[in-house]
Order: structure tokens, then sequence, then C-alpha cells
């Protein structure tokens, strides 16, 4: 909220002052000229290859790699959108990987959050030794375990199997710290009456913790299934039937099969697949920067 | 807090906290904890899904440390790293000023737009990369024939596929960069501001005098995490470039993986993994702690 009150046309009586004051009025139209420029090169910047997804999905096959160059399409096919959306195996694999993330994202919520709250409030034998041993997973480089990973889950017979592709990633110490650092910003005399009134402690995390803990839960289920829908070589590893496949893996064997021949539907098939993302950071959008905030990077 | 915990201590909830704890530190032991221990055993094994291993010691890491693809991968990726951090600290830092100053509904776009593409998988934005590069019809050379430029095959060039692969990174990291960015930005008390303001400071007075020291931390954090995560960039080559042409993506986690694949023998890829984990994951835990030790100070 302090970002939007540094306005340079802030009058300098204000509490707050103006980060850019007044000055002559040539380098003042300078100064609103440049951040217009740079406005207009963010954005650009940021959606430009998003919409270019978007537009090439509706060329025709040829045209995506034809010269001279196109920026538009000649038609405005619908066909790639209609023709990947009624690909059985394309809606096969969405419905699959979505069922699998919003499996994860609940299963990261209530496993990391227990955990959290069990780091900021609980005092038990060997805690600190515990932290430190969960704490240390999350500095290990996934390259480091995912060779042993894919040993471990073929020993534990998890290969092809939707499991596989959940548990491993389910208990996450990034998530936990970021949890625990909320709880421990959580005043303590919101639990002592209950405390007195003789509930236990999973009764005063369920009932009290829980309900408060809607923001940060948001960004832990947000990013959680972030993790799962854009997750590629996990899935390439793990999962071969394809009543399993992963839609990451689904475009990129797409990708990798049909060369250019099939650009324009390889587009259409990638739009979509990015739109629930998109969807849910538009939506979101106000966690994301609170989530920021609490996790104490800055 | 901490005396009051001790004058008026809490029961000992032993029982209940690792009840609580049990999911998270199950699945953590199983697919983080002892794939790492299987690591750091195995890198020291001639190992194979199809025999018996054999203990040889320090060969494997000999091996990896005298192999010159390796060598030679770790250097590109340092190069990469360098290619990307600072073009992303230095987007991200103006990225912070501007959203500073701007009107409060402005800044949330930016924000938002700024954050979608780091929810965009790398394999999509591998795909729109590819499509953007393509030497006919790709929009990229479109775009430098206004220049008089020649077209280019991007990611076929043995030159220009590393820098032509920093792009699509720096588009997928920028938004964690700039909100981290941001939030420390606006950590600076104002009052710091005004008395500069009153002394007659300019613009880049405060940013060299006020801004910039006093979010080191930030830019230390974002250098050493930016270093670290493109280090070990490994998804992008993979479906971008598959680490051509002729080996000039092909960064270490990306070699290590496709040994893994195609070598029976699984020493080499445990052993490199390994080494990787020591040194990075030593970094990225001594700046965690550096981090914490100094948060409380302003």
């Amino acid at each position: 909220m302090t970002a939007t009150t540094l306005i340079s046309d802030a009058p300098q009586t204000e509490s707050r002052p103006a980060r850019h004051p007044r000055g002559a009025r040539g380098p003042r139209i300078a100064a609103g000229l440049l951040r217009g420029i740079l406005v207009v090169a963010f954005l650009f910047g940021a959606l430009f290859p998003l919409a270019w997804l978007v537009i090439s999905g509706f060329k025709a096959r040829n045209e995506v790699t034809r010269t001279p160059f196109q920026f538009f399409p000649e038609v405005w096919k619908w066909e790639n959108y209609a023709q990947i959306l009624s690909d059985p195996a394309f809606l096969r694999t969405v419905l699959v990987t979505l069922a699998g993330a919003l499996i994860f994202a609940a299963l990261s919520v209530a496993i990391n959050s227990m955990a959290a709250y069990v780091f900021a409030r609980l005092d038990f034998a060997f805690k600190r030794l515990v932290w430190v041993v969960v704490i240390g997973t999350m500095f290990l480089p996934g390259m480091a375990i995912l060779l042993t990973s894919f040993i471990v889950v073929t020993r534990l017979h998890m290969l092809d199997t939707l499991a596989v592709l959940i548990l491993p990633g389910a208990a996450s110490a990034a998530q936990i710290f970021f949890l625990r650092q909320f709880y421990l910003s959580v005043p303590r005399a919101l639990e002592e009456s209950a405390f007195i009134d003789g509930a236990g402690r999973f009764r005063i995390f369920v009932s009290i913790f829980v309900p408060m803990s809607k923001p940060v839960f948001v960004v832990v289920a947000m990013t959680s299934f972030l993790a799962f829908w854009n997750s590629y070589v996990w899935p390439v590893m793990t999962i071969s039937s394809p009543d399993l496949f992963q839609i990451q893996q689904y475009l990129a064997s797409f990708r990798f099969e049909r060369g250019n021949s099939e650009l324009g539907l390889l587009m259409a098939g990638s739009a979509l697949a990015a739109a629930p993302v998109i969807i849910l950071c538009l939506v979101l959008q106000r966690y994301i920067v609170e989530g920021i905030k609490i996790s104490g990077i800055k | 807090m901490r005396g009051a915990r001790r004058t008026r201590r809490a029961p000992r909830d032993t029982l209940i906290a690792f009840v609580m704890l049990a999911p998270a530190l199950v699945l953590l032991a199983i697919f983080v904890i002892w794939p790492m221990v299987q690591s750091a055993y195995l890198s020291f094994f001639d190992w194979s899904f199809y025999r018996e291993s054999v203990f040889v010691g320090f060969d494997n890491f000999r091996r990896v440390l005298t192999d010159d693809a390796f060598v030679a991968s770790v250097g590109r990726g340092l190069l990469f790293a360098l290619m990307v951090v600072p073009t992303q600290l230095v987007l991200a830092f103006a990225f912070a000023s501007l959203v500073a100053g701007v009107s409060r509904r402005l800044a949330s776009v930016l924000k938002v737009s700024v954050f979608i593409p780091t929810a965009i998988s790398t394999v999509i934005a591998s795909i729109i990369f590819i499509l953007i590069y393509q030497y006919r019809g790709g929009i990229a050379n479109w775009a430098i024939g206004f220049l008089g430029i020649e077209a280019q095959a991007w990611l076929a060039d043995v030159g220009l596929a590393l820098p032509a692969m920093a792009v699509p990174a720096i588009w997928l990291g920028l938004g964690v960069a700039a909100l981290i960015m941001l939030a420390g930005l606006l950590d600076i008390p104002a009052s710091y501001y005004e008395a500069a303001v009153l002394d007659g400071a300019g613009w880049w007075q405060r940013t060299f005098a006020i801004t910039l020291p006093l979010m080191k931390n930030t830019f230390v954090y974002l250098t050493i995490a930016g270093f670290v995560a493109n280090v070990q960039q490994f998804e992008l080559p993979l479906v971008l470039t598959k680490g051509g042409p002729q080996d000039a993506t092909m960064l270490p986690n990306l070699l290590i993986f496709s040994h893994f694949r195609d070598d029976p023998t699984v020493g080499y890829s445990i052993a490199a993994a390994f080494l990787l984990f020591i040194v990075l994951g030593t970094i990225s835990a001594l700046i965690f702690r550096f981090l914490n030790s100094t948060q409380s100070e302003d």
C-alpha cells in the first residue's frame, strides 16, 4: 500500500514525502515520459510472449513458419483450439493433471501447516535437531536427489501411479518454513484462553490457527498447484502409461514427436495449458505480494 | 518472548508434536533424506540397476572432476548465470523504482503482469521461445530485419544459443526478483528520503547514497540465489535445445541427467550431482543464515 502513496504529485507537506520531488518543468516532463516508456516496456516484455502464444494458436499449420513474416494470422482459425480440445488424449491429460494438482495442493496445505504449527508453538524433545534436519532439506538441489529418488520410487513399486507424482513433493521444508513464519507472528494470547479451557494442541490448531490461515494457505496451495501443474522432468521419468500423462509431458512430447509440422496446434495446446495458471495469478494476485512479505525475504 | 516462556513453561508436548509432525517427517524421510543418504553412499560405488555394486572409493569423483565435458558445463553454467542474473537485477531494480512511483492501480497491474511469467512452466516458455526464434517466420528475425541485420539461426548457432536461452530464463525469473526487490525498496523508511530532499539531493544521489546501500541484503540475496538457480537450469536447455548445438547449451544438470539416462553405470551422475549439492547447498545454506542474522538489524 505504501507503494502507491509515494506518487510524485503528492504535495510536499504531506507526512509521507514524495520520492520524486517537484523540480523544474522540463525535467519533470522528461521523467514522466521515461516512466511511461518503462511502464509500456515492462508490460510488453512480460506479456507479449504469452500474447504471441495465443495469436500463434490461431495460425494455420504452415503459417507459423512462413516467410515473409506475418504478425497476425491471415484467417483467425479457431480450428486449432477446437481440434486440440476435441482430442481425448489432451482432455484426459488436462483432467488427470488437474486432479493430481488439486490433491497435491490440499495435501501440501494439510501436512505442512500441521508441521509448521508444531515448530512454531509446541515444546518437545529433540525439537532443535528435528528442525535443523527438516530445514536442511530445503537446501538440497533437486538434481542431487533426483536420481536416487527415482531409485527409491522404483524400489517402492510406485512407478506409473498418481502417488509417485503426489507423495514425494507433498512435504516441503520451504512451505513449512513459510507457514511457521506466519504462525510465529500470531499473538500467544489468542490461544491462551482455549488452553486454560483444557483444549488439546490439535484442537487449538484446528479451531484457532486454521481459520486465521487463509492468506497463507492460499499461497501454499497456489505454489503447490503451480509446482505440480508445471512439473515436467519427474513425470517424464516416472510416468509411462498414457493414461497418467501430465500436461507438460504431453506438450513436450508433442513438440518432440511432431517437430515443426503442427506448431499452430501445439501453440493452441500450450495456450490452453497456460490459461489456468494465468487465471490463478489474476484471481489470487493480492495474496502473492502478501506472501513475499510474510516470507521475510526482502 | 523467550523469557516469558521460560518462567511460565508450557507442558512438553512431545507425543502430540510427533503425531502432528509424522506425515511431514515420514514423507521427507522417504523421499528426500533417504535419497540424499543414498546419493552420498552410492557416489562411492560403481552402481547400476542390473549388477552388484562395487566399492570404488573416490573414483567417481575423480572421473567427474577430470571430465572435460563436466568442467566445461560448469563454466558454461556460470557464464549463463552471468548473462541472466545481472540483467535480472537491473531490470528488477528499475521495476521496483518504477512501481514505487506510479499510481496504486497501475502499480498493481504492473505487479501482476510481471509475476505471470513466473507461473508459466518451463516447457511452455520453451515452446514460446522456439516459436519466437524460428528461422523462417520467427518474430525475432523479423524484428532484427528492421535494423538491417540478417536473419539468425538463434538456437542452432553455437555462439548465439546460450544468450538466446538467457532471454526466456530472464523472462521466467524476473517476477519473483522484481517483487522481492520492491518489498526491499518499500522497507526503507520515508524519513531518510525526506532528509535527503531537504538537503537538495537529486534522484541519482538519493539512489546511490540511500537506496542502494540500504538494499544491500536484497541484492546479495538475489545475486547468490540467482546464481545458484541459474547454474542449475535444466529443463530450459532440455526442452529448448537438448543441450545443443555442439553442447553450446549443455549446462551441468543437463549433462548429469543425460549421463543418468544413457550411461549404464550411475556412479558418475550421482557423484557429479553430489558434488554440485555440496557446493550449491552450502552456498544456499550460508546465504540463508546470513539473511536471518542480518534481518533484525534494520
